[in-house]
């Protein structure tokens, strides 16, 4: 994922931007983690957020491969969520809980994959996708927002599912984890 | 188990769910059409709605029936509310209606029939739903859901038109 490889590289060569839109894209992800994954309640998942991007910004210089930034925070996060889930007097997830975990972080990596494919898309087809797949507006709604006729609409919404699937294809290769043993 | 009662809303709203899985599956199996995922993705979460419609139907309808048995003075209000479900499934069984045209007129020739079938079936039910509509807003005629469904039914009922044209 070359966007995460040069936010990366912004981020070391210390632009505050940079740090600002590593946050921004991440955010969602790590609180998702924090209350989906580990069931944090909201005082602690927010305290787990701070920590995890404090270490991020103390030690995001230790990453070895900057591709690896989504499994590398994703493993800061579980992390700290574990030492959170300490500090609370509350035990650590089972084996059987720990299965259940992997499975909803596969699905937040899989949905945070659809999003940044969703985002490098043109806005016109963000939007159609929008309307129909989050917004459930119906075809004559979105052709008459849009100034279209309603019977290109599904049409529409097929190519762009097209670009989509080659976009989340292309950035959705397992990447590699770097740099968990100095978190 | 529910103890809504379904009526024509959510027998409506099923058989339009089911017409989507046709064409979902009409789509997903049919060869050498490029926009055939994007149709079924479309259709499946058409189905998926609609599900969610039906039961939502049966919710409102009981609400009012239970309001009418009562003789309640939130009847007409009921009523009212209880039109925004069947526009609803109106406007999604329409949007169903419009994806079995698209799958009729690109769909694998053995598979055409099943599309055309599912563009008849979406398009009654749309007509369904927008008479319910009309139903309960009796008393308030001139309210823009009655248009609105309206203009629903006559979008599936062209797209079936237009459907079953490419099936003869």
């Amino acid at each position: 994922m070359g966007d995460d490889a040069e936010l990366v590289g912004r981020c070391l060569r210390g632009e505050q931007q940079a740090w600002n839109d590593l946050v921004e894209r991440y955010a969602r992800y790590v609180h998702a983690i924090a209350t989906q994954g580990y069931r944090l309640r909201p005082p602690d998942a927010e305290d787990a957020f701070q920590d995890v991007f404090l270490r991020v910004y103390d030690r995001l210089g230790s990453l070895r491969d900057p591709e690896a930034l989504r499994p590398w925070i994703a493993q800061t996060t579980r992390r700290v969520c574990l030492d959170r889930l300490a500090a609370a007097g509350r035990e650590e997830p089972s084996e059987v809980e720990a299965r259940g975990l992997d499975e909803t972080i596969d699905e937040l990596d899989e949905a945070f994959a659809v999003r940044e494919a969703l985002a490098s898309l043109p806005e016109e087809c963000r939007e159609v996708l929008d309307r129909f797949f989050c917004r459930d507006e119906s075809y004559r709604t979105i052709g008459e927002a849009l100034g279209l006729p309603s019977g290109t609409i599904a049409s529409r919404i097929s190519r762009c599912l097209g670009k989509l699937r080659e976009r989340f294809e292309g950035r959705n290769e397992p990447a590699r984890e770097s740099g968990r043993s100095r978190t | 188990m529910s103890s809504s009662r379904s009526g024509a809303g959510s027998a409506a709203a099923e058989a339009a769910a089911e017409a989507a899985r046709l064409v979902a599956t009409v789509a997903r199996e049919t060869t050498g059409w490029e926009g055939a995922a994007g149709v079924a993705a479309q259709a499946a979460a058409l189905a998926d709605r609609l599900d969610e419609l039906a039961e939502a139907d049966a919710e409102a309808f009981t609400a009012a029936l239970a309001a009418l048995e009562s003789r309640s003075r939130d009847l007409p209000i009921r009523m009212q509310h209880a039109a925004d479900v069947p526009l609803e499934i109106a406007r999604t069984a329409a949007d169903a209606a419009e994806a079995a045209r698209v799958a009729a007129e690109r769909c694998d020739g053995v598979l055409r029939a099943d599309a055309v079938g599912a563009a008849a079936l979406a398009s009654g039910a749309a007509q369904a739903a927008a008479h319910l509509v009309r139903a309960n807003l009796l008393v308030a005629p001139d309210d823009p859901r009655v248009a609105q469904a309206a203009r629903a039914a006559e979008d599936a009922q062209y797209a079936a038109a237009r459907a079953l044209d490419a099936g003869s």
